[in-house]
């Protein structure tokens, strides 16, 4: 099918095209699955999460979202989530942001993680601390960013005793289909291991530097997370104010730093099946966290879902 | 009787003096010997040198079964004929020098002893010539919106069997990729009872609803003709993965909120009855055509659970002949259609009356576009959120046309000038139970089955209690015998706020 409305339209037929239809009817009402999608008029996060927590708001169990809803309640924009795949992003990775829509027909653009911050400071009613760009505060985020994140990928993708929790966070919620669960689960492993190798070199910390690149020395990668997470209960210890860098109140850093201390205390860490303190297995994340340091980070932590999840339990659930 | 006996020469191979061919119309005299007895001595087939004898036996064994003495010649070559018939549709022999050829037993110059002499005996052989065993085709495609290029490889008579492979790779600005491959063969070598499995795989752009959808699955399937005129059966089991992405930047919440992969798992049955004289500029006949598809109840899991069905009727008629005022004698052909549809979900698993969820986009019916509903976009009719046709599920469509000779051109020409009228109305399947109080998301999807009902209720209700999106239009019918192109202009008369219409010039090419 091609169509040539002509550049000019010769005027009959622009006063015949101008008086059809000649009757519109009201729109059709949308299907039963879009009247919950389209039933706000807040914001949309669309992020990992269950539909009952997202219901409720509760954390995303991912950590890049979890870091921007944090950061999204500090700066105390109104908002909702919705439980969303990558499929549903324009950049192919999850958290980002719809929103409000002016009309019912508008279709505002989209606003990738990349550009979260900004819409935060333009249409939060309350400015976090802003960190001035320094060294250190590079040399800091990029523990998060290299060591935490490789054993955080690590422990959840690639252990398999964390298989069944993948399996509950990011398989089965896809699909039922044990044929599609299986493919995916498989995307995913491949894709962490992608992002594990991209930073492989520097991941060690001193570890096992001599390892060729295929190979990724676990006991090492967990040990750059302890020592990571450690500086950070170090810097924590320095503050006066008991947020990073001694900001007055929480910033895009202290997001950043409960996504995973948040989400490490609450999945990985071995705890309710009664498998007591048995700090020999490598991919209790949590158990690090509460170890770091005199146990700022675990402190940092408990401050922040105080302020901003107050109904939420404490204890790892 | 036998359109497909070749009348003809005596060069088979059982050197026969008095070799027989059978005329179209029976002469009198051969009418009175029809009724005589006879059985068949020998069947030869020349020709099928890469063709299994087991398939020839299932054929032909209806020839020499039962020769009870009161098996008459008449009989027995109606049994030559379907024989015949079913030898051709296999599909495997070419046209062109085919012929059977039958031969009087008892004039054999040898071994005529033991041969009832009371009875005519006959030599059957078929000549054939197999067609080749591997086609490859290149080529590319336009129309309904999209261009193409396609390669594609079939593999005739496989194993002997007639059974066919075909391979098919495509590349398009709407379909990006597109890779499927089907093995079918004939069960006991009957033509008219085939069984397919296919594997597919394609990724295919969705503009009016800003997504891609990728598939990936496979299907078993079973078709048949059955009755007199060949209606046309067939029973599909399949499993198809679909993966909603690549969502355009405007996307809607809607399409947003179906993003993601889904498994459907279902059982398709198609029935086609097409009486129509020709299927791209039919003057006569009609066609009734129904989808139905069970998915993803009981044992057949799957992440969808609905069931689905499309009912399609299609006439024409030749009004009166334009004898009198056109010399031609074209006649002015009338025609019309009605399709309905309708999804209804279902709980999953063997529950009747538990929850079930409501359908996703790639589930939902889309109605408007050029071969569809003309004077609407791809899409353009039903609920939209913003941009995107996001579906519906319950449907009903219909078009009235008027074909009209050229002037100038006689009953044979491809080309007509055509008036119509279409129309429809595409509704989706509401929650009307639970309007959202608190504003925020009600993430409960699942609706029970007296709400389903309640919903289905009122959507088919709805079809009816306003008048339906219209358009009409006039343009130029080219019926090519392999597909049907027009360039028509149309306008709309009645729409529904946020359907896309087309007003103006819109060319379509039909398969």
């Amino acid at each position: 099918m091609s169509v040539w409305p002509s550049p000019t339209v010769p005027r009959p037929l622009q006063q015949l095209f101008d008086r059809v239809p000649l009757l519109t009817y009201d729109a059709n009402a949308l299907p039963a699955r879009s009247q919950s999608a389209t039933s706000s008029r807040l914001p949309t996060l669309y992020v990992f999460s269950t539909d009952s927590d997202a219901r409720l708001g509760a954390p995303s169990y991912n950590p890049g979202c979890l870091k921007w809803q944090t950061f999204l309640k500090l700066a105390r924009v109104e908002f909702q989530i919705v439980p969303a795949t990558n499929h549903a992003s324009p950049t192919g990775a999850l958290p980002f942001l719809l929103p409000a829509r002016p009309s019912p027909s508008a279709s505002p653009a989209p606003v990738s993680a990349a550009r979260l911050h900004k819409y935060a400071l333009e249409h939060g009613q309350h400015k976090p601390a802003e960190q001035t760009p320094t060294l250190r505060l590079d040399a800091y985020q990029a523990l998060l960013d290299v060591p935490i994140r490789n054993a955080w990928l690590q422990a959840l993708y690639l252990e398999p005793r964390h298989a069944a929790l993948l399996g509950r966070l990011y398989v089965a919620p896809a699909s039922s289909s044990l044929w599609v669960q299986a493919t995916l689960r498989h995307q995913l492993r491949r894709a962490a291991e992608a992002e594990i190798l991209k930073t492989s070199s520097s991941a060690g910390g001193g570890g096992a530097s001599a390892a060729t690149p295929i190979l990724v020395d676990e006991s090492a990668m967990y040990a750059g997370a302890r020592d990571a997470l450690d500086a950070l209960a170090d810097l924590l210890a320095e503050s006066e104010t008991g947020w990073f860098f001694g900001a007055p109140s929480p910033s895009l850093f202290d997001a950043s730093v409960f996504a995973y201390t948040h989400l490490m205390r609450r999945l990985l860490d071995g705890g309710a099946d009664g498998e007591g303190e048995d700090l020999k297995i490598p991919a209790r994340l949590g158990a690090l966290v509460r170890d770091a340091g005199t146990g700022e980070l675990e402190s940092h932590r408990s401050r922040l879902l105080e302020m901003l999840w107050p109904g939420e339990s404490l204890s790892g659930r | 009787m036998a359109a497909s006996l070749a009348p003809g020469g005596s060069n088979a191979a059982s050197h026969s003096p008095r070799t027989s061919s059978i005329p179209d119309t029976p002469a009198p005299a051969l009418s009175d010997h029809l009724l005589t007895p006879a059985s068949i001595s020998s069947v030869e087939v020349y020709g099928a040198t890469n063709t299994r004898k087991s398939l020839l036996d299932h054929l032909f064994r209806p020839l020499v079964e039962n020769p009870g003495p009161t098996t008459t010649l008449g009989e027995l070559l109606n049994r030559i004929n379907r024989a015949s018939e079913k030898l051709v549709r296999l599909d495997i022999f070419k046209q062109e020098g085919y012929g059977v050829f039958i031969s009087d037993a008892r004039d054999r110059p040898s071994g005529a002893a033991g041969l009832h002499p009371e009875r005519t005996e006959l030599d059957v052989s078929f000549r054939v010539k197999e067609k080749s065993r591997l086609v490859l085709s290149a080529g590319t495609d336009f129309g309904n919106a999209e261009g193409s290029a396609y390669t594609n490889a079939v593999l005739r008579n496989v194993f002997g069997g007639a059974e066919s492979l075909s391979v098919n790779a495509s590349t398009g600005t709407r379909t990006r990729s597109a890779y499927n491959a089907v093995f079918s063969a004939p069960l006991n070598g009957n033509p008219d009872l085939r069984v397919g499995v296919e594997g597919l795989r394609s990724s295919t752009q969705k503009p009016w609803a800003s997504h891609e959808e990728q598939l990936a699955g496979g299907s078993l399937r079973l078709a048949w003709l059955a009755g007199k005129m060949g209606d046309s059966h067939a029973l599909a089991y399949s499993g198809v993965w679909r993966q909603l992405t690549g969502l355009a930047a405007g996307a809607s919440p809607t399409v947003r909120a179906d993003a993601g992969d889904s498994l459907k798992s279902s059982i398709t049955h198609t029935f086609t009855r097409d009486r129509r004289d020709s299927p791209t500029l039919p003057q006569r006949g009609h066609l009734f055509r129904t989808v139905s598809e069970l998915a993803g109840w009981g044992p057949l899991h799957g992440d969808v659970s609905f069931f689905k069905s499309e009912a399609e009727v299609a006439g024409a008629s030749s009004l009166l002949s334009t004898a009198r005022f056109h010399k031609s004698g074209t006649p002015i052909t009338v025609g019309g259609s009605l399709r309905l549809g309708l999804l209804y979900p279902l709980a999953a698993g063997f529950s009747f009356g538990g929850p079930a969820l409501p359908s996703r986009i790639n589930d939902r019916f889309q109605l408007g576009g050029p071969t569809d509903v003309r004077g609407f976009k791809l899409g353009g009719l039903g609920p939209h959120d913003g941009s995107d046709a996001v579906g519906g599920d319950v449907f009903a469509a219909g078009s009235v046309n008027m074909m009209l000779p050229l002037p100038r051109t006689g009953p044979a020409s491809p080309l007509r000038i055509q008036l119509f009228a279409n129309g429809g109305r595409l509704v989706a399947l509401r929650n009307e139970g639970r309007e959202n109080e608190n504003g925020g998301p009600d993430s409960n999807l699942a609706l029970d089955s007296s709400a389903v009902l309640r919903g289905m209720k009122s959507a088919v209700g709805e079809l009816a209690s306003e008048l339906p999106s219209l358009a009409a239009g006039v343009g130029l019918v080219y019926a090519h015998p392999v597909a049907r192109f027009e360039l028509n202009f149309s306008l709309p008369i009645i729409r529904r706020e946020g359907e896309q219409v087309r007003k103006g010039l819109q060319d379509i090419h039909h398969e």
